[in-house]
């Protein structure tokens, strides 16, 4: 062996052995934390099939990442770059112990040499974009519309220095193989023998010695490259392809999940000693949770979608994740402490994060501020944008379940909607009593459950209505409700009503964290509809759709749920119902998040509005998907917004600029927050007064135009608290 | 020191509630709580507590089965423990008789320091804690705006709101005090608070345990007999106008005619 | 009531003399309207705890009462209660009262909880309504939250009767009133709790709430403490007292003492104006045996509406004042 080999042999498999024994010693630290946290749900490791499916459309076809062009491309590339320069490591690992080593069978032909130069010159290309990107959309420059406020800047961008390291030996020691005969491929890699052309008048000894040099610079670089991917957000360079593959599917929108402990669910009615309720600590999340903070990028697609954020509130999924990451890896050698006496050995930097309580202010020094954890909407616009597949909206409420269940600790605000559901049944506290008013004015008779004497729906009713609080209780609401039950008695659909047997499904209460509440109302109300014996259920309301039709199954309520959109959309398409006369107008639809996002229930409102002759519907920016949420979800119709602007006036602004008579929503806590956010920006005395009402309406007015002559309601006074003395 | 709240256990008042044949409210029939108004009391027992004064917070309520509800209520709040005087005889005392069965408990588990709320939402007497007083031979204290107890002097303190004056009424211990809504929002327990009041003990006692004759209380012992009840008729509503700028003469015309103006 | 002719003792508020304006001492009003209920039930006797200056026996007297009792220690204005409840069973045990009249208030109400257990009688709080029957007073009450009506009679001993404010008319009826002085010992549980400081405070000029014969109240609508002016406006235009609802209160637009409803004050007066208040039934229980309701809410399906003889819908900061401009227009 020549002394160059010998060189290169030893430097390289020294360099080798003391990375793989860092990274390795990383690894197993975050192995071990990974072990330390709570057990996943049963059933997320099976279903290989969707896990596949998965990882092909996801990892491979990075299918999210495309949804922004440009960034989602340049992605593309560096990623099947690396995958494709997989080859060039083995191909420079070989030449550690054989001079001019080539890869079996396809190791010699001009193509691969073509491509592996062609793939290390894209990704130089995909590095420039990445460095354009960041510099163009610097927080520096943006400030809190960069999607990369608050990342680690200092991380990405040595993380670029790194790729464009490792292109650049690669080449050089390609370049000096060509002049010195040892290189594999004998045409075909273009750029390694421009390299060479460059490098040749250094002559054979010099060259030889950059070709050793070489090898060794190329293959130090990847292992430094390792040994900084473990210990950085490049983490989720192996994180994410796990992440994906165990993601809740079809996405984590939807249903919330049980409150779980030790993996099992925790039973409220006899919970156990120890059982865990939601997420106290951050070892408390499970190992999914953790590998979901591993998987972050730092991308910041979350944050630039997040209603929060863009309306200067202090949560921004992407901080909220990072925060919870990083807390866990300084946590983690408190955590992986022997005993005790090694943890006061600790450092005392180590030992105070130890003691960091997961959400607490600032003063606290709390991981989470209160104001990030209770600002949050669950609106889902981060988890349907994250490329990774993290479930920011479960993690927000696991924290949440800790703070109500355990500590009671929350905006007090949302303590009189609490109380009013537990005494009143409904967030308002109004009691079952209110809950037939909506029907008096109108000129047909509401059928009412109990109201022939029969506990049981009777064989005809085709539907149970399910009014909800809103539908009964809130003036605008009521007006939808009335809309709804007009056009089914029109079509000749027979539905019945619970009346004042109905409570609140507890949608607010279960995204407050307050599981023990939603569960006592949700076992009561599917007590209730199996004692009537529901089937067939239809809703205004896309929260209530929410629980009836995703969570209700988690206490035992197995129905088929339909949004009143659903049903009307079949009932004009089937000719039951046929929009007449035109209504001349142009209108907006807001896709509320829990219909939306959550639900995919996006064409049948759609349908409606295209099925009204006259109808001029215009698009707002932010839709379907990427909808901009009004601020009433996540129980936050409950609380006061006082940070920041409002966000259901942010979404009313982005409306109005596109000029409509009328801004329809399809459901009724979004015609609230619009409706609201349309005063405030026309003010008291419009030049021209725009319209916040249901797309049933609508039809209702092409349908019956008699009908739908309800005067409009007047603009309320300032919503009362729902205070239970407050007069 | 051994402070005893007393609580009530109410129909909700958003439920629709009717009368026995018997013409006392049927209770059966209505979903029940803990009387809003007595949370101001249970919390400002379990503040004394938080505050550091050594003491025992028992929970004191009359009334069927049921009302160890508010007993739970009261206990997933804070405090120690409760006492639930049931007995069928009682059903339909009056004031009189509810106020000599509570004498006697809290003489039966003895106190220091009876907090009461301001009125039942029922009954709206707010006579009972003044009864009391009288029965135990202590001071009474009504209506606090708040609370504040000096353990060494032995005395209890609050300020209340008269129509002309805010007054400052110090009392020495054993004393009734009975507090305003004013004193300070209740808490809303966590479920481990709740969960944790489930398992702490509740006596149970009866007449006899007392030394109370059944005939002392009860319908037959009341000092006030109901001859009926009615649903209050309801208003005949009046005209609604809508203020198009003529409203102010149209309420002037009306002041005018009904002699107001 | 076995006794032929039975005296019927009133426990009288008064209202002491004010030196600053010259104002003589003088009765509340809802001690002179149970005087008025005591001449139908038998015959109108006082019982003043306190100084009873010449102004104030003159004013007993022209309403009906032959006999003012006089309890004047220092112990009646230093201590709750206790004193007076003295006072009331010490006149009682003179063996010529056949029935008991409070003030259906804080204090009237716990003065009568413990007479009634001193003499083992009958007591019946909240009365709209007292009229004279067979074997004793018919009391009418207003109950839960004052959505029911209940009749009832004291069975038990001198029968205890708290009287809302409003119940009855005033109606003079004048006699010769006689002074008689009364001594009491106090009992050392009678004197436990004292009242160390009083803050006063200033006085509005207004008629006091609960007696008002017209009462203007705000609520949430009213959306300000400056926004109270113009429901003191039209208060002063009618002669009335200003309420709030437990709204505004806990907003702090206006006094505690002026709310109105379960844990406030209960009213009763002949007209009450209702500005920006939605009417929750917390609200109704203080204020739904008014005789007249005028409400203005700009929500037309605000369940004050349900009461009211008169609703406007509109914006009371609009309405209000030019109600008090046409007032003014229509007295020139």
């Amino acid at each position: 062996m020549t002394r160059g080999m010998t060189f290169r042999l030893l430097v390289g498999l020294l360099v080798t052995a003391a990375a793989l024994a860092l990274a390795g010693r990383r690894l197993h630290v975050l192995y071990r934390l990974g072990r330390l946290a709570q057990p996943v749900a049963p059933g997320r490791t099976t279903g290989a099939a969707a896990v596949l499916r998965a990882e092909v459309v996801e990892v491979l076809g990075q299918r999210r990442l495309l949804r922004w062009t440009l960034p989602g491309l340049a992605h593309l590339l560096t990623f099947w770059g690396f995958l494709l320069l997989g080859l060039t490591i083995v191909e420079g690992y070989g030449a550690l112990f054989v001079r001019d080593f080539a890869l079996p069978v396809v190791g010699r032909q001009a193509w691969l040499g073509a491509l592996e130069d062609t793939v290390a010159l894209l990704t130089l290309a995909s590095v420039v974009v990445f460095a354009a990107i960041r510099l163009r959309h610097a927080p520096a420059r943006e400030g809190r519309r960069s999607r990369f406020f608050g990342s680690h800047l200092d991380g990405a961008w040595l993380i670029l220095f790194m790729i464009t390291n490792v292109v650049w030996t690669l080449l050089l020691y390609r370049g000096a193989q060509v002049n010195t005969g040892y290189f594999p491929f004998r045409s075909g890699a273009y750029a390694s023998e421009a390299v060479a052309r460059l490098l040749e008048p250094l002559g054979e000894r010099g060259n030889t010695v950059v070709e050793h040099v070489g090898v060794v610079l190329a293959v130090t670089v990847v292992m430094v490259f390792l040994v900084l991917v473990v210990h950085s957000k490049h983490l989720h360079i192996g994180a994410a392809v796990a992440n994906v593959a165990l993601a809740r599917r079809p996405r984590a929108l939807g249903a919330l999940q049980p409150v779980r402990s030790g993996g099992r669910e925790v039973d409220f009615e006899d919970p156990g000693e120890d059982d865990l309720m939601g997420v106290g600590k951050v070892e408390d999340l499970t190992w999914k949770g953790l590998l979901d903070l591993a998987s972050c990028t730092e991308c910041g697609r979350c944050q630039s979608q997040c209603p929060a954020w863009n309306t200067g509130k202090p949560l921004s999924p992407k901080l909220f994740v990072m925060g919870l990451r990083d807390h866990a890896l300084a946590k983690a050698p408190y955590l992986l402490a022997a005993d005790d006496a090694a943890r006061a050995a600790l450092p005392d930097a180590a030992r105070a994060e130890g003691e960091r309580p997961l959400v607490g202010t600032a003063q606290e020094n709390g991981v989470i501020d209160p104001d990030v954890l209770w600002s949050c909407t669950t609106c889902g616009a981060c988890v349907e944008q994250c490329p990774v597949d993290i479930e920011h909206v479960d993690h927000v409420v696991d924290l949440r379940r800790h703070q109500m269940l355990m500590e009671s600790a929350f905006p007090e605000e949302a303590g009189i909607m609490l109380r009013n559901l537990e005494h009143a049944g409904d967030p308002w506290g109004r009691g079952g009593g209110h809950r037939l008013e909506w029907a008096e004015p109108l000129p047909f008779e509401v059928r009412v459950l109990g109201d022939d004497g029969a506990d049981r729906l009777p064989d005809d009713v085709e539907y149970l209505f399910w009014v909800g609080c809103a539908g009964a209780l809130d003036d605008a609401a009521q007006r939808t409700t009335r809309a709804v039950a007009t056009l089914l008695h029109e079509a000749g659909v027979s539905f019945m009503t619970l009346g004042g047997a109905e409570t609140c499904t507890g949608d607010a209460a279960r995204r407050a964290g307050n599981e023990f509440l939603f569960r006592m109302l949700a076992q009561a109300n599917v007590e209730t509809l199996d004692a009537v014996g529901a089937r067939r259920i239809v809703v205004t309301c896309a929260h209530c759709f929410n629980a009836l039709a995703n969570e209700y199954p988690q206490v035992g309520g197995h129905y088929e749920v339909v949004h009143h959109t659903q049903l009307l959309a079949d009932l004009v398409a089937s000719g039951r119902l046929t929009p007449v006369t035109p209504v001349e107008t142009t209108l907006t639809y807001h896709d509320a998040c829990y219909l939306g996002r959550h639900n995919r229930i996006f064409a049948p409102p759609r349908e409606l509005l295209g099925a009204v002759p006259g109808v001029r519907l215009a698009e707002p920016p932010r839709t379907r998907e990427r909808s901009f949420c009004c601020g009433a979800g996540g129980a936050r119709m409950w609380m006061d917004e006082t940070i920041g602007t409002r966000i259901g006036h942010e979404r009313a602004r982005e409306l109005l600029e596109l000029s409509p008579d009328v801004v329809t929503a399809a459901c009724p806590f979004c015609i609230l927050m619009l409706g609201d956010g349309v005063a405030a920006h026309l003010g008291p005395e419009p030049a021209r007064p725009v319209e916040v009402t249901d797309v049933a309406e609508i039809l209702l007015r092409s349908v019956l135009p008699a009908r739908a002559a309800e005067p409009a309601p007047e603009p309320a006074e300032p919503a009362e608290p729902a205070g239970g003395t407050t007069p | 020191m051994h402070v005893v709240v007393l609580v009530k256990h109410v129909p909700e008042p958003t439920a629709t509630w009717s009368f026995a044949d018997d013409l006392t409210l049927d209770r059966a029939a209505v979903e029940g709580r803990l009387s809003e108004l007595d949370e101001y009391a249970v919390e400002q027992a379990v503040r004394l507590v938080e505050s550091g004064l050594d003491a025992r917070v028992t929970y004191l309520t009359l009334g069927p089965a049921k009302a160890v509800e508010g007993l739970r209520k009261a206990l997933s709040m804070g405090g120690d423990d409760g006492v639930h005087v049931v007995d069928p005889a009682v059903h339909g005392s009056d004031a009189l008789a509810t106020s000599l069965v509570l004498a006697k408990a809290l003489q039966h588990i003895g106190f220091d320091l009876v907090l009461a709320g301001m009125a039942s939402t029922d009954a709206e007497m707010s006579v009972v804690p003044a009864m009391l007083a009288e029965r135990l031979g202590v001071p009474q204290v009504t209506f606090g705006g708040d609370l504040a107890v000096d353990a060494a002097a032995g005395t209890v303190t609050v300020h209340r709101d008269g129509d002309d004056a805010t007054e400052e009424v110090v009392a020495a211990l054993p004393a009734v005090v009975s507090l305003t809504d004013r004193t300070g929002q209740p808490r809303y327990p966590s479920f481990k608070a709740i969960m944790a009041g489930k398992k702490k003990p509740v006596q149970t006692l009866t007449l006899a345990d007392l030394g109370v004759a059944p005939e002392q209380v009860g319908a037959a012992a009341a000092g006030v007999v109901v001859r009926s009840v009615s649903v209050r008729p309801p208003k005949q509503a009046g005209q609604v106008v809508v203020d198009d700028g003529t409203a102010a003469a149209v309420v002037a015309d009306f002041l005018v005619a009904r002699g107001f103006a | 009531m076995s006794d032929p002719a039975p005296q019927v003792l009133v426990l009288v508020e008064t209202v002491p003399a004010d030196p600053a304006t010259g104002r003589p001492a003088t009765v509340r009003r809802p001690s002179l309207e149970q005087l008025t209920v005591a001449r139908r039930l038998g015959t109108p006797a006082a019982l003043v705890c306190g100084p009873a200056d010449d102004d104030v026996v003159a004013v007993l007297g022209r309403h009906g009462a032959a006999t003012v009792y006089v309890v004047d220690a220092p112990e009646v204005g230093g201590y709750l209660v206790g004193p007076k409840v003295d006072a009331v069973t010490a006149v009682v045990a003179r063996g010529d009262v056949g029935c008991v009249l409070v003030t259906s208030n804080a204090e009237g109400k716990e003065v009568g909880g413990r007479v009634a257990v001193r003499l083992g009688s009958g007591i019946v709080t909240d009365a709209v309504d007292v009229q004279a029957g067979d074997g004793g007073p018919v009391v009418t009450q207003a109950v839960v939250a004052g959505q029911w009506l209940a009749t009832s009679q004291v069975v038990r001993g001198v029968p205890v009767i708290a009287v809302r404010p409003n119940a009855a008319p005033v109606e003079p009826a004048p006699v010769q009133a006689v002074v008689e002085k009364v001594d009491v010992t106090f009992a050392p549980a009678s004197l436990g709790a004292r009242v160390v400081t009083r803050t006063p405070r200033a006085a509005t000029g207004r008629p006091e709430l609960t007696a008002a014969p017209v009462v203007v109240a705000g609520g949430r609508g009213v959306g300000s403490a400056e926004g109270f002016a113009v429901v003191e406006a039209l208060a002063d235009a009618l002669g009335g007292a200003v309420g709030a609802s437990r709204a505004a209160t806990d907003e702090s637009w206006y006094g505690h003492q002026f709310q109105i409803g379960q844990t406030g004050k209960t009213v009763a007066p002949a007209l009450y104006v209702a500005a920006g208040i939605s009417g929750a039934i917390q609200h109704r229980a203080g204020m739904q045996s008014a005789r007249t309701v005028v409400a203005v809410n700009k929500d037309a399906k605000a369940p004050i509406f349900a009461l009211a003889d008169l609703g406007v819908v509109g914006d009371l900061h609009t309405l209000l004042p030019q109600v008090v401009a046409e007032i003014a227009r229509r007295r020139a």
